[in-house]
């Protein structure tokens, strides 16, 4: 009697944690976006990925994407430029969209009202395993109602500020017959946050 | 026996629905590269401009010093050596996720400001810490180029103008003149005026004349 009362425990036991996984599969939510590379991986895309020139666009095996809002694009875009606003991006159908111009091997370049507006939508892109996604480097603006699309180089170097200051400091010395000391600047030393290196420990055999 | 006949069937069955389990490990490595916030988390960050840090402000929290900034460079080292910010650190682009640099994007202590030559690689770095869950950075807007027009040389306004424009004028010249920047109107105040000195009226006075001191007895 007693044999019998304990494998009816144990069935009952069985037949719940089944129940809990079969409810915990019905109730486990595929993600609709999975990463397709780690950051680091993202890292290298985005170093070897510079933007493109405008007059190195070639209509033919590429699609051009305005990701500006809708209003702005009706005031005037690129031609033959599709809308997709950057925070639509994630939607179903346009998913859709981009999975099928991987496939046809096409590329797809972005470009805003200047080029660093496109990087959050082309690096989510990135990330999600669409390695077509460019930035063109343009600089749009409005005038007078017409589109003006000018292109831009990303990162450049502007007038070196160290230089600049001494010519400012040299200029007032030469005009005053006094010679004036430049303040010096109080030089608030480095933050140096110390970097903690992890000791490896060596592992110990469990039990 | 008997019990033992009634028993094994079930456990068979528990075990083989284990197994089955077990074998959803195997799924496991699909998800491995989903490291970080999900996707649509990090699109509805990056595309907030919440991010930004105007140069103006910046430059008022140089000025304050505040304690809490902490600035990033993400170019390369040869532009950091060549012109930078004060007080910053310099963490190339390609190298933003070696561990060493983990101690200063990973943290709470400070407000860390990304910069590069415009808001380009910085932007860049940004969306990569954040996938990562680092709190507290932000992105200098325009970055170097932005920081030298606006305050190292600050464009002054026109007289048709309005008042805010000049009162913002005012602060960058000021600004400028804090990181090193010298005017020609600073001369005015540099030079001290030659005031005609009143020739003092000089008392003789007469001085007592030390007497020796005589040896009493």
């Amino acid at each position: 009697m007693k044999e019998l009362e304990k494998t009816k425990n144990i069935s009952i036991a069985a037949v719940i944690t089944i129940l809990l996984v079969i409810i915990a599969l019905l109730a486990y939510k595929k993600p609709k976006h999975l990463y397709a590379i780690n950051t680091k991986q993202a890292l290298k895309q985005i170093v070897e990925n510079p933007p493109i020139q405008l007059n190195n666009y070639n209509p033919k095996t590429a699609i051009l994407i305005d990701i500006r809002n809708q209003y702005e694009y009706e005031k005037g875009h690129i031609e033959n430029a599709i809308n997709i606003h950057s925070s639509d991006i994630l939607d179903d159908a346009n998913s859709i969209f981009f999975k099928k111009l991987k496939e046809d091997n096409k590329s797809i370049v972005l470009y805003g009202n200047e080029p660093s507006e496109a990087i959050s939508a082309s690096m989510i892109l990135h990330q999600l395993g669409y390695s077509n996604v460019k930035i063109l480097a343009v600089n749009n603006s409005l005038n007078q109602d017409k589109l003006i699309t000018t292109p831009v180089e990303i990162e450049k170097k502007g007038e070196n500020i160290n230089q600049f200051i001494k010519a400012s400091i040299k200029k007032v010395n030469e005009l005053s017959d006094v010679q004036i000391k430049p303040k010096p600047i109080k030089v608030i030393p480095k933050k140096v946050i110390p970097i903690k290196k992890k000791k490896k420990m060596p592992t110990e055999g469990g039990c | 026996m008997k019990t033992k006949k009634l028993i094994a069937p079930r456990y068979l069955f528990l075990s083989a629905i284990l197994i089955i389990l077990a074998g959803g490990l195997v799924l496991i490595p699909k998800f491995e590269k989903h490291e970080g916030i999900s996707p649509e988390l990090l699109l509805s960050n990056a595309i907030s401009p919440e991010r930004y840090i105007s140069t103006d402000e910046l430059a008022d929290r140089y000025i304050s010093r505040d304690p809490t900034i902490l600035l990033i460079d993400v170019r390369d080292e040869s532009s950091f050596n060549e012109n930078t910010l004060p007080n910053s650190v310099n963490i190339p682009l390609n190298k933003l996720l070696d561990e060493n640099f983990d101690a200063y994007l990973n943290q709470t202590a400070y407000d860390v400001i990304l910069f590069s030559n415009d808001s380009f690689k910085a932007n860049q770095a940004w969306i990569l810490c954040n996938r990562l869950g680092y709190k507290n950075l932000h992105v200098l807007k325009g970055g170097i180029n932005e920081w030298f027009s606006t305050i190292i040389n600050p464009k002054e306004p026109t007289e048709n103008m309005p008042k805010t424009a000049f009162e913002l004028y005012s602060f960058r010249k000021a600004a400028s003149m804090y990181f090193g920047v010298m005017y020609e109107d600073q001369l005015k105040i540099a030079v001290p005026k030659k005031t005609k000195t009143t020739p003092k009226l000089v008392i003789p006075i007469k001085k007592k004349k030390k007497i020796p001191t005589e040896g009493g007895c």
